[in-house]
């Protein structure tokens, strides 16, 4: 009778060696380019510009917040598989470096050909002008990172994430700049009917669960009201909760916002004490039913803020 | 005279309550003045970059293009209302002598200190734990932290350093203070490694004195795990700091569907408890197995399986077989999983020497010294809720662990159970609060300074901060 660890080692090695056939790839899905974004905005704009041409996956889901991702080991096999690795960077998806770190896969190191930093090039809101703790919260010490909320840099981002697949595959870089240009004029198209709808509220104020709609907010002329956290990612207290409450009443600040996964409830308190109202936007494509794709999010979020403001 | 006092106290309340309110307001005024200005500063100082990415542009524009440049592909100008906030791949321009007399990197980072600027990332992570038992417990020794019961006292100081060496490898190196007898502050390195990541056939090599990985609880530092102290099997069969070694890992992710991670490994085999022959030529072969599972959206699942096989001092063969699993139920928009749940078994194979037996009393072994093969094991199990989704009260968590083990030489066995609740104020602050329960199949063993301890309560306190960084939680 052969050893239980015979017959263990052999299932194992029959089982690798079996793997390809396991794969969910036909052909055509072997010649393209495996992308894996760390979020749905990223995953969204990776497929705007790589079209047909690339098979493009995300670690966090929408209705995941992507400050604070779980490294589960099924992300590391989305990473091992992977050509390119789009991140957001800004510190905002540090657990991918983890992710990285457990996929063994050298394409996709820091540095290496196969990594976009989707955030190069851009300018970046909230950097911290004096020295930064943790007093002040879960600050952000090289600025906001919540930049996909705003569609003016879609053009930056796209250009970075082209950047990257034509490093891995030039031959195509025709048909990515065609997309491209593509998606960047359905945005320019959209853009002025965002502008548009949002143009009467123009200086309004709008209190934010987490700092999440910043880069949204300054794109079209809305302006930061305080956050319903005491400070970033710390729960508030009720002696914040009365200050914000007063300021929103001094303000006339009529509209908070939140995210899908904050506490809903307790915005609406806060609203309802303030005599304001509650919206929910989505801080990512997917995190709404009606936000599945890039230009959708950014629709829901203006129709959102628009009718909030109103 | 007391009540002259409380009179005063109050009239001195009502004096200043009025007051107060009138601060609280000019507080605010002045809050809402700074956040104005503010707003004003942040608005000023994006119009300016605007105006100076502009100019550069049109500069820019104007120059000649070196035959080097490589700009952004044609094609990726913005359309006009879509701001292009910076240009995608600035072209190269002609470096002027004085550009080449500027220092550069990594000379210019004392010029340029700030965020993202430091080579490699570091932390401190502290971990306080106070614990109160009985009286004989303390004199014999036999708390959960040996000479160290019904103290408060530093557990783990770890200073971090961790990064890229360059873009083939990167680096930890973990330095730990912590008491170890009654005001005994010991320095130690707890761990110093480097990691080969660009390895053929997608493997990696880690190599350098490192925690073991072994089983689910060995590879976390004591102020990451799930637990206030070491589940008791884990103590007993790899010593109180856990197996710890120099030496060499190799892993392999296999190209599976689904994760299954591979890991040979070679060692010096330096744990005294379970191996202490410290020879690589009779060395420590560790092998571990681990796969993942996710069930649903809400739930995954990890399993792993281990052995670690080496000389003890004695030289005689001890192999350790480990099989673990973790459980997490994480409801769709929740940050943190309501249910944890994980276990571990460890079984050894293990040989020793036993002297002989005087039987008749005579001083004299009667039985000839023999070598004997024991086979012993021990298992926990455990978890913990955190049954609320945000606010407060999400902050709070409560656990459990039930411990049985057999000792791994002597005769005997022990179970405990552990109940404890958690807070954290923040993502880099805990608080454990804990009870244990322990009782001892024999008292011999446990019998320091004329005493014993076969019943064993204690209760348990955990403080854990985290300053700087600290890298992500695997799962």
């Amino acid at each position: 009778m052969r050893s239980p660890i015979r017959v263990t080692a052999i299932a194992i090695l029959a089982l690798v060696l079996g793997a390809p056939g396991l794969l969910p790839e036909n052909a055509a899905a072997a010649d393209k380019l495996r992308v894996v974004a760390t979020t749905t905005d990223l995953k969204a704009l990776t497929e705007a510009v790589g079209g047909d041409l690339v098979d493009v996956d995300s670690l966090a889901r929408g209705n995941q917040n992507p400050h604070d991702l779980e490294v589960r080991p099924s992300l590391m096999v989305k990473v091992r598989r992977a050509d390119l690795l789009v991140v957001n960077g800004l510190e905002l998806d540090l657990w991918a470096e983890v992710v990285v770190q457990g996929a063994n896969n050298p394409k996709v190191l820091p540095g290496a050909p196969g990594r976009v930093d989707a955030s190069e090039g851009l300018l970046v809101l909230e950097v911290p002008t004096a020295k930064v703790d943790r007093s002040m919260g879960d600050v952000h010490p090289v600025g906001n990172p919540h930049y996909t909320m705003d569609p003016g840099m879609a053009a930056q981002i796209t250009a970075n994430i082209l950047n990257g697949l034509v490093r891995l595959q030039p031959q195509s870089r025709p048909a990515f700049e065609k997309n491209r240009a593509a998606f960047l004029a359905a945005v320019e198209q959209a853009m002025g009917r965002w502008a548009a709808t949002l143009a009467p509220f123009k200086g309004a104020k709008v209190v934010q669960y987490h700092p999440v709609f910043v880069y949204l907010f300054t794109r079209f002329g809305l302006v930061k009201g305080g956050a319903i956290e005491d400070r970033p990612g710390i729960p508030a207290t009720p002696g914040h909760l009365s200050r914000l409450i007063q300021e929103m009443k001094q303000e006339r600040i009529k509209l908070v916002v939140v995210e899908p996964w904050n506490d809903v409830k307790l915005a609406e308190r806060v609203a309802q004490e303030a005599g304001a109202k509650v919206r929910v936007l989505a801080a990512a494509v997917g995190a709404v039913k009606e936000a599945q794709t890039y230009l959708d999010t950014v629709d829901y979020n203006v129709r959102t803020l628009a009718e909030g403001l109103r | 005279m007391r009540s002259l006092v409380g009179i005063g106290l109050l009239s001195a309340g009502v004096l200043m309550s009025a007051p107060a309110a009138a601060q609280d307001v000019e507080a605010l005024r002045q809050e809402l003045q700074q956040m104005r200005k503010q707003f004003e500063a942040m608005r000023e100082g994006y119009e300016k970059a605007i105006d100076r990415l502009g100019e550069r542009i049109q500069q820019l524009e104007t120059r000649p293009q070196p035959a080097a440049a490589t700009p952004a592909p044609p094609g990726l100008a913005p359309a006009p209302a879509v701001a292009q906030t910076a240009p995608a791949d600035p072209p190269a321009i002609a470096a002027t002598p004085l550009d080449l007399a500027r220092p550069r990197q990594p000379f210019a980072l004392y010029g340029n200190r700030g965020p993202g600027q430091l080579l490699f990332d570091m932390g401190v992570a502290g971990d306080f734990i106070g614990n109160l038992t009985q009286r004989n417990v303390d004199k014999a020794n036999a708390g959960t932290f040996a000479g160290r019961e019904n103290r408060f006292f530093p557990r783990e100081i770890e200073l971090a350093l961790f990064g890229q060496i360059d873009p083939y490898a990167r680096a930890e190196v973990r330095v730990e203070a912590g008491e170890e007898d009654q005001g005994e502050i010991a320095l130690r390195l707890a761990e110093a490694n480097l990691t080969l990541l660009s390895l053929p056939f997608n493997t990696q090599l880690k190599m350098g004195q490192m925690r073991n990985r072994f089983g689910l609880l060995n590879s976390i530092h004591e102020h990451d795990r799930n637990f206030i102290d070491a589940p008791n099997v884990l103590r007993w069969f790899l010593g109180e700091e856990g197996l710890v070694e120099r030496g060499a890992e190799l892993t392999w992710v296999a190209p599976l569907p689904f994760f299954l991670e591979a890991l040979v490994g070679v060692f010096n085999g330096d744990n005294e408890d379970a191996f202490g022959r410290g020879k690589l030529s009779e060395p420590l072969v560790t092998g571990r197995l681990r796969t993942f599972f996710e069930l649903g959206d809400a739930g995954a699942i990890q399993l792993g399986a281990s052995v670690a096989s080496g000389e003890t001092t004695e030289r005689h063969r001890n192999t350790l077989l480990g099989f673990d699993a973790k459980y997490k139920f994480t409801p769709v928009g929740w940050q943190h999983p309501l249910i944890t749940l994980l276990g571990e078994m460890i079984y050894q194979i293990r040989r020793v020497n036993v002297l002989g037996e005087d039987t008749n009393g005579d001083g004299v072994p009667d039985t000839p010294d023999q070598t004997r093969v024991r086979n012993r094991w021990g298992w926990y199990a455990g978890g913990e809720v955190q049954p609320f989704q945000t606010g407060w009260l999400s902050r709070f968590g409560a656990g459990f662990r039930y411990d049985w083990t057999q000792y791994p030489v002597m005769r005997g066995r022990e179970w405990a159970v552990g109940p404890f609740v958690s807070f954290s104020p923040s993502e880099f602050l805990r608080f454990r609060l804990g009870y244990k329960h322990t009782e001892r199949a024999t008292r011999d063993g446990f019998g320091d300074n004329e005493s014993s301890a076969r019943k064993v309560d204690e209760i348990l306190f955990q403080a854990t901060f985290i300053l700087g960084a600290h890298p992500a939680h695997p799962f």
